[in-house]
């Protein structure tokens, strides 16, 4: 890989067709951001005022907290956190003038910007007296709901080499104590649910996701029924299928159908994180023990004939491919394997979707270097255009539902 | 950026008034919508909401706020008629002013009704475009240019 890595301006003058917005998100998805004092004060106001139960170290300091993901001027949603503002090496910086957000790269004013507004939900609690920010955080659109806030790959040290979920993400372990349980109540999720409705067009979305628990007579079998009864517990709040993605597990054709079968589910994404095979065995050596890198393909391309084409995804980490020892050398070489990754799942009708990697403290890939920008505009305009050829769009991962994919952003024009 | 004129804010607040938004597609092919949302906030901005985001003009808008294009809005009452052109500056896909179009369109449609986000267009130029006044604006410039000489303003009326 070259040494010069070119900037936002000089990749939007580079690839005109993609939009600077797109290429702003890339970066500051790759490089963070941070806050000024003037901002860190503004998103204490009520309008921003978030406060979230993730565990992460920092988020919620004696001075106030941390606002919610961040807004581009184009609607664009930016999954990127300032609470993390110290695992990354040059941040972008937000500041705020005169009732506005501004983002700046080195001192150099970029554009104006906005954060995700506070929904009426959060500082509300559920009978048990939990309160519903800690059940289901917010996006823009949509809110996600954690079940099981613990992976057991980490048991045996077979995590992802990139994941930091449930950690404080400086240490490399899972989080869950009396703090932060491992699953949440179902009524307190069913209640929260209710609750975030009574708000006029803040959701339009449910996203589950969790940790692997692999136990149960098939393997998995435990974590599908807990996905069964939190799904049927939210089906309460609608009269039919509700639109909704499952993250998990690349599950058995049974208990796929089960999760369709018994529940209101609309999407499901088993994410492959990798596709090159001898990667993924790296990588995601306990996604390989228990399921094994090629059912995990068969079984993501067989859960299209249950939920139908479009309706199944699955995430790739990108940039991780290029980790050392025994990653790609080369851009071209890592582009050129998650193309041909996209263009496999994308005949099969799953949409293969791209996230940027972040070599995390407390992830086993830390103080790894992360891909240049252009690998990432390029990435993004390649995923694009092979989905389009084959008639798919990204409807449960857009530009307001997640704000993690640059390539989804792209469709909105489509 | 300028303030509105105040004949234009009103036009832009009534009810009554007929509000056009024309967008252009990647090949610079027009397209024109009536936007019975389309009011100012600010008295400064243009602010409308989009029903769905595979909607032609929304496309379009996105096209627009992305690569640098302009769109045209139109709203006429009576014999009053502006032009506005301008550029999109936000995309609104949630917060209060989303929910303040939201709840109107309920408040007109009922509760199943919906949007997928709420555009500002900062305007670049405004143009009175009533009939009588463009006529009188292009008279005084060109008088003797292209006027049918049988109008009762030209012609000599003769009394037989
Ligand atoms: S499956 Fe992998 S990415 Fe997901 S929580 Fe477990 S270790 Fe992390």
């Amino acid at each position: 890989m070259s040494n010069h890595e070119s900037g936002l301006e000089e990749l939007a003058d580079r690839y005109p067709d993609v939009p600077r917005f797109i290429i702003l998100k890339l970066d500051a998805q790759r490089r963070g951001i941070k806050l000024t004092e003037n901002a860190f004060n503004a998103v204490q106001e009520p309008l921003y005022r978030y406060g979230r139960y993730s565990g992460v170290k920092g988020e919620e300091t004696s001075k106030g907290v941390y606002p919610g993901p961040l807004i581009l001027r184009d609607g664009t949603t930016v999954l990127t956190s300032a609470a993390a503002a110290s695992q990354f090496e040059n941040p972008y910086t937000i500041d705020h003038v005169e009732g506005k957000f501004y983002i700046h790269d080195n001192g150099r004013r970029i554009d104006e910007v906005d954060f995700t507004p506070r929904p009426d939900y959060y500082g509300k609690k559920t009978s048990r007296g939990v309160p519903m920010e800690s059940i289901a955080s917010a996006r823009p659109q949509r809110i996600d709901i954690q079940p099981y806030r613990y992976c057991h790959f980490w048991d045996t040290q077979d995590q992802c080499k990139f994941c930091s979920f449930f950690t404080d993400l400086e240490e490399q372990r899972q989080l869950s104590d009396e703090k932060f349980p491992r699953a949440l109540n179902v009524e307190d999720i069913y209640e929260t649910v209710r609750e975030a409705l009574k708000e006029p067009g803040r959701i339009s979305q449910i996203n589950l996701t969790a940790g692997a628990d692999y136990s149960g007579a098939v393997p998995f079998d435990n974590e599908v029924n807990r996905y069964i009864e939190v799904l049927q517990a939210i089906g309460r709040n609608f009269s039919g299928r509700f639109p909704s993605q499952l993250l998990a597990p690349a599950y058995t054709k049974k208990q796929v159908k089960r999760l369709y079968d018994e529940t209101g589910l609309s999407s499901y994404c088993p994410d492959i994180e990798v596709w090159d095979e001898n990667l993924f065995k790296w990588i995601c050596s306990g996604k390989d023990k228990v399921v094994g890198r090629n059912e995990w393909v068969k079984r993501t391309i067989d859960a299209v004939e249950i939920f139908g084409k479009g309706n199944v995804y699955t995430n790739f980490v990108a940039g991780v491919e290029t980790a050392q020892p025994h990653g790609f050398k080369t851009i071209d070489e890592a582009l050129k394997s998650s193309f041909e990754g996209c263009e496999f799942f994308a005949k099969h009708g799953v949409v293969y979707l791209s996230l940027v990697w972040r070599p995390w403290k407390s992830s086993v890939f830390a103080g790894q270097k992360q891909p240049p920008l252009e690998y990432y505009v390029r990435l993004v305009k390649g995923l694009r255009e092979i989905r389009r050829a084959y008639g798919l769009t990204s409807d449960n991962d857009d530009y307001k539902h997640c704000g993690n994919h640059g390539d989804s952003d792209l469709e909105r024009i489509d | 950026m300028s303030i509105l004129p105040e004949e234009l804010v009103n036009l832009l607040k009534d009810h009554d008034s007929v509000k056009i938004l024309s967008t252009t597609d990647e090949n610079g092919v027009p397209h024109a919508v009536a936007k019975g949302s389309l009011t100012t906030l600010d008295g400064i901005t243009i602010a409308f909401n989009e029903g769905l985001d595979t909607n032609i003009s929304n496309k379009n808008l996105v096209r627009s706020i992305w690569f640098d294009k302009s769109v045209a809005i139109n709203v006429t009452k009576g014999g009053v008629s502006y032009q506005i052109k301008g550029k999109p500056y936000k995309c609104l896909i949630t917060g209060p002013v989303y929910k303040e179009f939201l709840l109107k369109a309920r408040e007109r449609r009922g509760p199943d009704a919906d949007i997928a986000a709420v555009w500002i267009v900062k305007p670049d130029e405004v143009r009175n475009e009533t009939p009588a006044i463009r006529r009188k604006e292009e008279e005084e410039k060109r008088p003797f240019f292209n006027r049918h000489l049988d109008r009762a303003s030209i012609k000599k009326t003769v009394h037989t």
